[in-house]
Order: structure tokens, then C-alpha cells, then sequence
């Protein structure tokens, strides 16, 4: 009988493709002795779907919906670097309103994808009232969304050459509004991760990823920023209108689980403070520049999504199709940490760490 | 004959049984009701419980094939039988006085983890490793809040055989007597010496439900229900029901050593006041304290149940002693 195996022998423990606390499928072998893990293999490719030779049979414009559609959570950063890519090829220059627009709806993708990374790890603590108070938190960005795109998770705002929306100032009026109705709420949920005791309890010192491993391993976003390495692509290689904005990079050397929440609730505030300038200092004009003819050639370009840095890599052969789309996503990075991570940690605490990189699955395999 | 038809009555109908069962399903949807409005939410009909069982008893029995199947299907049994006994054991303080006048205590106290050994055997003859985890976590779970609740037990066994004097030999353990006494000389809940067993008790209530905080056997989020995991149909709907009546078993008990006080001398009112105490008991120890906590690990809950509790208890039996 299995049971006979916990006394002092070690044994294999599934978890996942399937499980509760994994919100996309990915494979965990575990071995186990006790409640101490003592060895993982990750195992995983299930939700692979081809996109990058999709890419190739579709049309430059085509390109940006499919793009759009590769991760949920930092859908508006796919498009939004792919866009960047192909302006870059192309050679245009998009308009200053377009900078502001996409910035903007870049940040409240970014608040969104926060709230709904520290509302999973209340959900896999079994604090059930914490998730539900942080995902209604997260329903008025996802309002905002629906009522400025359309649209509630995939925004459809980059194009291009600039953007498809144009917002509207009644609509900055109100988004400026939903911001100041969500900050003292995020403030509340901010200081309930950081002071409650029974969060803390099952989230601080555990999972560490010490800085030369994070450095060692390469790992990107609020992960990397959590184990204490200053890295932001929106400051180290300013886009779009980020070089006009002020904000901070927000960097924990905690190392540890509760380190990453943290990083990424106090990232919300400066989300809600390039919100807010977006709105207030968005130029008039035009919001998309006119396309101009495709020529061989090949040009990338990176971002900073919610979990790090996005990477675009195109070339094109002088017909609508680009003959080769290449991108980099933060998890593919932020994957490898996990075996530091997980290393002796007890069984109660995989599922944590591994919402703690807010890992994205569909993005890595694509 | 009449009294082991009695008895029989006793564990079918009322309190255990049909009674019990009815009182466990209506704490069960009204907690998830309440913890639904704690959190804004609108929540099931306090209905659910039963539609769930009834669903339940619809389905297929699936039996995994690396299982050791007579424990498979012996577990749910087992501590379904356990709790419908102990069930008679529950005096409704004016109505119905208990199963026996003597030593009940020790059997309720013998009686009370049998749906967690259930658990645990059940665990670890459905040869899942998620099951072999959940019982692991589920005896060491035991251990530590059997603890206090002995010395919850001993503590009041203790003060009410010392007031009793002559006619008890030093601790009394029927509650019978224990429920008398307190009718007569005021409820134990509000003995300055009781108060930290009390508190102690109400401590013991989540961890012997296996709620939040305490939920760490069935984890949903780490074990996949752990022991439950392989139990589907009508094995599941067993455990549920087994919940239940282990739900009317620990509140009764609750209210039997703390608050047996009665309103009036009509068992009707007597009945209602009883269930009334009951749902108070249920929204203070279980509902509010899920809806407020996460989930312990287990050996924080471990060294909590060790200290916290067991000090508490610990004083209530060092005052029961010297007073």
C-alpha cells in the first residue's frame, strides 16, 4: 500500500496537468518524502498550438489579432510588442497620441493581471474571502476595460502604426475617476498581504530565489524584481511614451514569495500613477501613421509585460506575410527558477511558488 | 427489549438519525450561505446539502483498481456508523436527556474520531499518493486536537464531580448528571474557570470539521480533497452525510457541556432554543473563523493546537482542580 511509502522512502506524487491550482495545464512530477519534496520534473507542452508557423501564413495586420490571442493575461503586451516589431521594420513612426493610448492600455492591463496573480495565491492559501474581496477589486478595471475597449480581457487597442481606439476625454474623465475609486481599495488589499498573519505565515521566506540564481537563470519581471535586481524594460530601454512618464521600479530583495506580491501590489500604485498622467497629459491628433511599403527585412522589439520582459523578434521577405515571427515570453524564463525554488520545499507549498513566477502557459507554449 | 427498541429509536430518529441528519444538512447550507454573504456573494439555496447527497446517491460507485477494496468500501461505513451512535449520545438539554446515565462522556470522547479514522483509512486504501498524503496530515491533525479536547472534557468532568461531591466518585463523566448540575447551579459558559475551556473548545471545533484554517487533510488546492479524492457516488454521499451528523455531534456537545441552560418547560420551546444555540455556536466557531482565515500548514497547525489550546484547556483543568 502507498501508505506503507510515507514512512521513510520517498514516492512520486503527480501534480497537474490537471489540478486546482494550476490555471493552465503543466505537468509536475514530484518526489516526495513525507511532506518534503525532494526532486521535480517539469513536464509540459499541452496547450502547444503552433502559433509561430501560424504566423507565417497570415498577413502583417492579420498577425496582430493572432498575436493578441496568445496569452489572456498579457494579451494587449503581445500585440503591442508585434506592432512595435513591424513599425520597426517598416521604418514608421507612430503619432504622439498613440504612444499615450497604448501606454495606457498597457498599465490597466497591467493592474488587471496583478490583481488576479495575488487573488490566486489567497485562493491557493484557502483564504477564500481574501480572493473574492481582490477579484472584486479587479472587477473595476475589468468595468474600465469594457467600457473604453469594448472588450473585457482582449483589449483589440494596437494596430499598426498606432492604435484603434481613440479614448475619448469623457472617457479619461471616467477612467481618472475609476482610478481614484480603486486606489484606497488596492491600499486596503496591499496592507492585508503585507500585515495579515496568516499570509504572511505561508508566503514569507519560502520560495526563495536568491539574487545570483536569479541573475544565474536569467529571470524576468516582478520575479526578478522581487529577488532584488533592478531590470525594467519601460527604464532600461524607454518605448512608447514611457521616457515622458514618471514612475518608479519597484524592487524587493526579500527573495521570497511574499517579496514577488508585494513587488506587484506596489507596481499597481505606479500603474494607477501612468494611468493617471496618460489621461492628463494625452497630446490631440492623429492615432494611427499611414503604413508604408513592406520591404525585406528583419527588426525586433521588447516590452515590459506584467511578468517581465516580452521579446519580438520579425523578418519579412518584401510580401504581407512575415517569412519568420520569433518571440521571447517572461515565463520561458522565469520557468527554470522554479527547481531553486522548489528545492526541500514541503508539498503544501508548490502550487504557491508556482503562482508566485504567475506563470503563463499558454504564452510559453504557444 | 423496550429499551434497545428505545435506543434503536434513538439513533434513527431523534437525536441521532433523522434529526441529527436534518440539523447537520441545515448548519451545513446555512454556513455556506452566510459565508457567501461574508463575501458578497449571493450563495446556494439552504437546500444545497441535500440536493448534493441526493445527487450523490445517483451516481456510479467507482472502485480505482489498485485499491484495497474491502477497506475501500468498508471506510465510509465505518465512520457513518460511529457518528449515528454517538449521535443518541447527545442530550438535547429538556427534551431528551442522553443514551445512558453513566461514563457517556468517555464514549462520545472514544466515539468522536471515528469519521477521521474513516478518513484515513479510506485515504489509504484508495492507493492514491494524494490519499497516503491526507492521511498522514489527518492523524497528526488528530493528535494534536484530541489533546485539548480530553482536557476540555477532564475539566469539566472534573468541576461538576467536585461541586457534586458525595454522590460522584471525583470526576463525573455522565452528561447526564453534567447537564443537571448545570441547570440547577448555572451554565459552565459562564464559569470565570470554564471560560478558557470553552475558548479552548470553540479552537477544537474547526480543526475536528476539517474547516479553514484547518482544512489541510482534503486541501483543495495542494491535495485535490486528499483522502476524498478516489470517493464518488454514494461512498461520497456517505462521507456527507457522516459530516452532517459529526456537525450535530460536536455542537450538541458543545452546547451540552457549556450551555444546557433551558427557557422554558415545554420541550418544543426547549427544541427550538436548543437548535437556535446550536446555529450560534456553528456561525462563531465555524463560518466567521473560515471566512476570516487561510489555510494553515501542516505543522503550523500543529504547533498551534500544541500550544494555544492546550494551555487554555490545561488552565481551565489546573482551575477546575484547585477551586
Amino acid at each position: 500500500m502507498t501508505v506503507m511509502n510515507t514512512a521513510g522512502r520517498s514516492f512520486s506524487m503527480p501534480l497537474g496537468p490537471v489540478h486546482v491550482a494550476l490555471e493552465e495545464p503543466v505537468y509536475f512530477h514530484l518526489t516526495v518524502e513525507g511532506e518534503t519534496i525532494r526532486k521535480v520534473e517539469l513536464t509540459s507542452g499541452h496547450v502547444h498550438r503552433g502559433m509561430e508557423a501560424m504566423a507565417t501564413q497570415r498577413n502583417l495586420t492579420k498577425n496582430t489579432t493572432l498575436t493578441e490571442r496568445v496569452c489572456s493575461l498579457c494579451s494587449n503586451s503581445h500585440s503591442f510588442t508585434y506592432c512595435m516589431a513591424v513599425e520597426n521594420v517598416l521604418g514608421v513612426s507612430i503619432p504622439p497620441r498613440a504612444r499615450y493610448l497604448r501606454v495606457l492600455a498597457e498599465e490597466i492591463k497591467r493592474v488587471a493581471s496583478h490583481l488576479f496573480n495575488t487573488a490566486i495565491q489567497a485562493h491557493i492559501i484557502g483564504f477564500k474571502s481574501l480572493f473574492m474581496h481582490t477579484m472584486e477589486v479587479r472587477e473595476m478595471i475589468q468595468d474600465v476595460k469594457e467600457t473604453v475597449y469594448g472588450n473585457r480581457m482582449n483589449l483589440a487597442q494596437n494596430c499598426i502604426g498606432g492604435v484603434k481606439c481613440d479614448v475619448t476625454p469623457e472617457l479619461l474623465k471616467y477612467i481618472l475617476g475609476m482610478v481614484d475609486k480603486m486606489e484606497p481599495e488596492v491600499e486596503e488589499i496591499r496592507e492585508l498581504y503585507t500585515s495579515n498573519s496568516m499570509v504572511l505565515g505561508r508566503t514569507r521566506g519560502l520560495g526563495l530565489l536568491p539574487g545570483e540564481d536569479a541573475l544565474r537563470l536569467g529571470v524576468v519581471g516582478p520575479v526578478a524584481r522581487g529577488s532584488g535586481l533592478k531590470m525594467d524594460v519601460r527604464k532600461d530601454s524607454p518605448y512608447a511614451a514611457y521616457p515622458d512618464l514618471e514612475f518608479r521600479t519597484i524592487v524587493n530583495d526579500g527573495c521570497c514569495i511574499h517579496s514577488r506580491t508585494t513587488v506587484r501590489l506596489h507596481e499597481i500604485f505606479e500603474s494607477f500613477r501612468l494611468i493617471r498622467q496618460c489621461c492628463e497629459r494625452v497630446p490631440d491628433g492623429a492615432t494611427t501613421a499611414s503604413m508604408r511599403q513592406i520591404r525585406a527585412a528583419e527588426a525586433c522589439a521588447r516590452t515590459e509585460a506584467p511578468r517581465g520582459e516580452v521579446f519580438y523578434y520579425i523578418r519579412t521577405n518584401g510580401t504581407d506575410r512575415p517569412a519568420r515571427l520569433k518571440w521571447r515570453v517572461p515565463s520561458y524564463m522565469n520557468w527554470e527558477a522554479l527547481g531553486v525554488m522548489m528545492r526541500d520545499c514541503k508539498v503544501a507549498d508548490v502550487a504557491l511558488i508556482t503562482n508566485s513566477i504567475d506563470p503563463c502557459v499558454s504564452c510559453t507554449e504557444r | 427489549m423496550i429499551d434497545t427498541l428505545l435506543a434503536i429509536l434513538h439513533m434513527t430518529i431523534f437525536p441521532g438519525g433523522i434529526f441529527a441528519l436534518a440539523l447537520g444538512f441545515f448548519c451545513k447550507g446555512l454556513d455556506r450561505r452566510v459565508e457567501a454573504r461574508l463575501q458578497r456573494r449571493v450563495g446556494p439555496p439552504l437546500i444545497q446539502p441535500w440536493l448534493d447527497a441526493a445527487k450523490l446517491l445517483t451516481k456510479e460507485t467507482l472502485i480505482p483498481k489498485t485499491a484495497c477494496r474491502a477497506a475501500f468500501l468498508f471506510a465510509p461505513v465505518f465512520g457513518f456508523t460511529g457518528m449515528a451512535v454517538c449521535a443518541a449520545f447527545i442530550p438535547v438539554p429538556g427534551v431528551y436527556s442522553g443514551l445512558s446515565n453513566m461514563g457517556d462522556l468517555l464514549v462520545i470522547f472514544y466515539l468522536l474520531p471515528l469519521p477521521a479514522m474513516a478518513l484515513m483509512l479510506g485515504g489509504s486504501a484508495s492507493s492514491s499518493p494524494f490519499g497516503a498524503l491526507g492521511f498522514s496530515r489527518e492523524m497528526l491533525l488528530m493528535l494534536a486536537y484530541e489533546t485539548p479536547l480530553l482536557m476540555i472534557l477532564l475539566s469539566v468532568a472534573m468541576l461538576v464531580g467536585k461541586n457534586l461531591g458525595a454522590e460522584s466518585s471525583g470526576a463525573e463523566f455522565s452528561l447526564l448528571r453534567i447537564v443537571a448540575w448545570q441547570q440547577e447551579n448555572g451554565s459552565l459558559g459562564f464559569n470565570p474557570a470554564m471560560i478558557p475551556a470553552l475558548l479552548a473548545y470553540l479552537i477544537f471545533l474547526p480543526g475536528t470539521m476539517g474547516v479553514a484554517p484547518f482544512d489541510i487533510a482534503e486541501a483543495e488546492t495542494e491535495l485535490l480533497e486528499g483522502p476524498l479524492l478516489e470517493y464518488g457516488g454514494p461512498l461520497l454521499a456517505l462521507f456527507t452525510v457522516t459530516s452532517a451528523l459529526k456537525t450535530f455531534v460536536v455542537l450538541g456537545l458543545g452546547i451540552a457541556l457549556f450551555f444546557p441552560g433551558t427557557i422554558s418547560s415545554l420541550w418544543p420551546v426547549n427544541l427550538v432554543w436548543f437548535v437556535l444555540k446550536c446555529l450560534a455556536l456553528m456561525l462563531l466557531s465555524l463560518t466567521l473563523v473560515k471566512s476570516a482565515t487561510g489555510r494553515f500548514r501542516i505543522d503550523q497547525a500543529f504547533r498551534f493546537y500544541v500550544t494555544i489550546p492546550a494551555a487554555l484547556a490545561l488552565c481551565s483543568l489546573v482551575l477546575a482542580w484547585v477551586m
